[in-house]
């Protein structure tokens, strides 16, 4: 696992919060290296003086990071070298899915100002992550964010995760603009009855809302990659999505179908939420199948090559970040491996699966 | 209240389905009911479970701005919106060929002749205009006359685009009745295709091309070295005589022994000097689809046991993705509206600027000059504009009610080509007639309850399963 928190040590532990690049060259907002040693690795940034204790893989020059120095911590979060980069925007959520990977808290702090400068420092061509809880609880401040990186910094684009439910028609016309062609915004729909949807999000009448937000999104011509959570809930209600979003949303980019995660609340409710779905192929494969025949694009996440059918292999993602995916030993041996999705570190087990094992 | 998108329709005329009637709307999507449906629709008396079915294939809504609403609308812009940047680009670096085949679709002159070649400051004009109008997955073709002539041009152009543009494609359309090392060696690039043609039988295609034996056997062995170098990326293009059809077996297992399974089935084309040639190929008789459709049946048949190598007819193909796929609109020669010389363009030896491959036969045999401007003086807007006129087939009063319409396409330039004009009633036309056909024909693969259709509809599509039809029955 790659570690995204470092420990660190400050001239002057009081000094302000900030971001700042890790280089090796001067430049605006630059921590330049002065020493490099067996353990740590030691910056110059303006008045301040800092060590930090090199991860046990890979480097961390070039990175974005962030300090509040008086935590002793650098954050990591843009690291130059990884393509999966995520900005939390808050930690609040107005709905409680019952699968959440990251449940969500009351108290929020904003990073805004800091967000603004890391993506101005982003590598070139970055796809920056934007997550929370619920971003667009903080819409104003999100889009500000959208439409001055995209001034400052016209290559950077953004994956953000939203549940879609806070787009309205006032937003139209903003989000018609270029600075919003940069973004793909991710939105779960975990089934076409409305009473199922709202039961998995924990939100009475979040399907409802979505009928009317969904025409929004469409008539603003936005990015939208539509996401559903394989549970044991809603698996066999899938080729009735399938059909809805066939029918009625063609204006999504592309439908992603994902595999549980097991953290955060799906930890404890793995027995009540995991459904195998190579145990029963065919609904996955005919779900697959009902909305690829419309043209669109459909992608399959976390899930390991040897849990599908041939056919289903095209589908395939390579979709976990790579701070935490992990393969089981079994998988050493698997001729498929290096283009595999493999598995969450947290649950690297193939026994979950009756199909399942080396290829 | 409940507003029904406006619906065409068409009852199938073979009968084999029973009183069976296809229904589709402004954008495509379609289902099949009866004549029962049809007399509530048009008597303003639906059941709830009509409004029901309609509501939840996104056909009907309730209010403006709602999800099917939206959903419409969207499809409708898919495949409406002006294309960007030049995605396709033919080029002609040379006019002079070595072969001099009957039905020549494209002007040709002799091998010797002077003057018919790109000179050097042509060429660098050609990088210039490609450097400003082109897309970054531009798709270059290669034309003639015979283009393997000029290699050198062919080099230069590829190596141009390349360190110009992210992802170009390349495709070498090329007798092969010689091919060089230098082919052998551009070939073998991942991103070059080779595009020949090959009339079905060795018999068919010596007495339609290569004339002599001696120049046969060279295609073939030619053909063979190209699907090897190039690991399979040759495609071929039969063209045949209506009245002087090949065995289908025969032509199948020619193009399987050199390792190719799409197949573009096409009866000669009316253009250039094939129009002299072959006064009888102006309508497309019912020989010719009934033998297309028994094609189609026998490799469907061949399909039927295979796991891999499985065949199809491109063309078909491409009519199933377009009544299936409502945002598929990629294909000049089936789209609407149809942009000609937008984002598809044709450079002439001459550095004469066309809209399509077919607009410059008419202007060669001498019938109207479509070309839209030159190198010399860029791109003539105004003749460009008022060649669109005919383009849209949505406000053509035949196809605005035809259930095809948004799958189909309008070619005005064939229409020229054929009959001098391009107001010609629709159902009078050569290309109405094909495509009324093809798609027929497509709908009842596509609802077919056959597992030997089914498999191979399924492997056009590109499906992980059968093609789901109960979504499309009411």
């Amino acid at each position: 696992m790659i570690e995204l928190t470092l420990k660190a040590d400050f001239s002057n532990p009081d000094y302000k919060p900030f971001v700042a690049k890790l280089s090796v060259d001067d430049g605006p907002a630059h921590a330049v290296l002065v020493a490099d040693n067996e353990n740590e690795m030691v910056f110059a940034f303006d008045s301040l003086v800092f060590s930090i204790q090199k991860p046990r893989n890979g480097g961390i020059l070039d990175d974005i990071i962030y300090s509040d120095p008086k935590t002793g911590l650098v954050q990591r979060w843009l690291r130059a070298t990884s393509p999966h980069n995520t900005l939390l925007v808050t930690e609040r959520c107005d709905q409680l899915c019952i699968m959440c990977s990251q449940p969500p808290k009351k108290s929020h702090t904003d990073y805004f100002e800091h967000f603004k400068k890391a993506c101005r420092l982003a590598p070139m061509d970055m796809v920056v992550g934007i997550s929370g809880g619920e971003p667009t609880l903080f819409k104003e401040q999100l889009f500000d964010l959208i439409e001055q990186t995209f001034r400052a910094r016209p290559d950077i684009r953004f994956h953000v995760l939203t549940n879609g439910q806070h787009f309205t028609s006032q937003d139209i016309d903003r989000l018609r603009k270029p600075a919003f062609n940069t973004v793909l915004w991710g939105v779960p729909l975990y089934s076409s009855q409305p009473e199922l949807h709202d039961e998995i999000v924990a939100k009475p009448g979040a399907f409802e809302t979505l009928l009317k937000t969904f025409p929004t999104m469409a008539m603003a011509g936005i990015n939208i990659e539509l996401r559903t959570v394989m549970l044991k809930q809603n698996y066999e209600a899938l080729g009735q999505l399938a059909d809805f979003i066939g029918d009625r949303l063609p204006f999504i980019r592309f439908w992603a179908i994902m595999q549980l995660e097991r953290i955060g609340f799906a930890k404890n409710r793995w027995e009540t939420q995991f459904i195998d779905h190579s145990s029963d192929i065919e609904i996955l494969e005919n779900s697959v199948s009902r909305v690829a025949q419309t043209g669109m694009e459909v992608a399959l996440y976390n899930v390991p090559s040897c849990t599908v059918s041939q056919k289903l292999r095209p589908y395939l993602r390579q979709s976990i970040s790579d701070w935490k995916k992990n393969f089981p030993e079994d998988c050493e041996t698997c001729r498929l491996k290096s283009t595999c999705s493999g598995f969450f570190t947290w649950h690297n087990s193939l026994a979950d699966y009756r199909l399942g094992g080396p290829l | 209240l409940t507003d029904v998108f406006p619906l065409r329709f068409r009852r199938f005329a073979d009968g084999s389905k029973g009183d069976s009637i296809l229904f589709a709307n402004e954008v495509g999507q379609f289902f099949v009911s009866g004549e029962p449906f049809l007399e509530r629709l048009v008597c303003n008396k639906l059941k709830s479970s009509d409004i029901n079915y309609l509501s939840k294939r996104g056909m009907s809504s309730k209010k403006e701005g709602d999800l099917n609403y939206a959903a419409f609308l969207s499809r409708l812009a898919a495949r409406t919106r002006r294309p960007g940047k030049l995605s396709y680009v033919i080029l002609v670096p040379t006019l002079r060929c070595d072969l001099a085949c009957s039905y020549c679709q494209v002007s040709r002159v002799a091998e010797k002749a002077k003057g018919f070649d790109w000179t050097k400051q042509r060429t660098a004009q050609v990088f210039e205009f490609l450097d400003q109008n082109c897309g970054d997955n531009v798709q270059i073709e290669f034309q003639g006359g015979e283009p393997t002539l000029r290699c050198d041009i062919i080099a230069e152009i590829m190596q141009f685009c390349r360190n110009r543009f992210n992802s170009p494609l390349f495709v070498i359309c090329t007798n092969l009745s010689r091919v060089s090392e230098e082919l052998k060696e551009m070939a073998a690039m991942d991103d070059v295709l080779i595009s020949t043609s090959l009339d079905g039988s060795k018999v068919n295609h010596q007495k339609q091309r290569t004339i002599s034996e001696a120049v046969t056997d060279a295609f073939c062995d030619n053909l063979s070295a190209m699907v090897e170098v190039t690991n399979g990326r040759v495609s071929a293009l039969p063209t045949l005589d209506p009245n002087d059809l090949p065995d289908i077996g025969d032509i199948l297992d020619i193009y399987e022994k050199f390792g190719m399974y799409s197949i573009f089935l096409r009866p000669i084309f009316y253009h250039g000097f094939a129009r002299k040639r072959h006064p009888e190929s102006r309508e497309l008789d019912q020989k010719w689809s009934k033998y297309y459709k028994d094609f189609v049946e026998e490799i469907m048949a061949r399909n039927y046991n295979r796991t891999e190598d499985l065949l199809e007819e491109y063309y078909l193909s491409l009519a199933l993705k377009k009544l299936t796929r409502l945002s598929e609109n990629s294909h000049v020669d089936l789209r609407t509206p149809n942009w000609l010389g937008y984002d598809h363009l044709l450079i002439d030896y001459d550095g004469q600027l066309y809209p399509s491959d077919e607009a410059r036969m008419l202007a060669r045999s001498g019938q109207i000059d479509l070309s839209i401007g030159s190198l010399d003086s860029g791109i003539d807007e105004e003749k460009r504009a008022s060649l669109q006129g005919r383009e849209f087939n949505a406000l053509d009063p035949w196809c605005s009610s035809c259930v095809y319409q948004s799958a189909c396409g309008s070619d005005p330039i064939d229409d020229l080509a054929r009959y001098g004009r391009a107001d010609v009633p629709r159902p009078l036309t050569a290309f109405c007639q094909k495509n009324m056909s093809v798609f027929d024909f497509a709908i009842e693969l596509l609802m077919s309850e056959d597992e030997r259709v089914q498999k191979s509809v399924s492997y056009w599509l590109s499906l992980p399963s059968h093609f789901d039809q109960k979504d499309y029955l009411l």
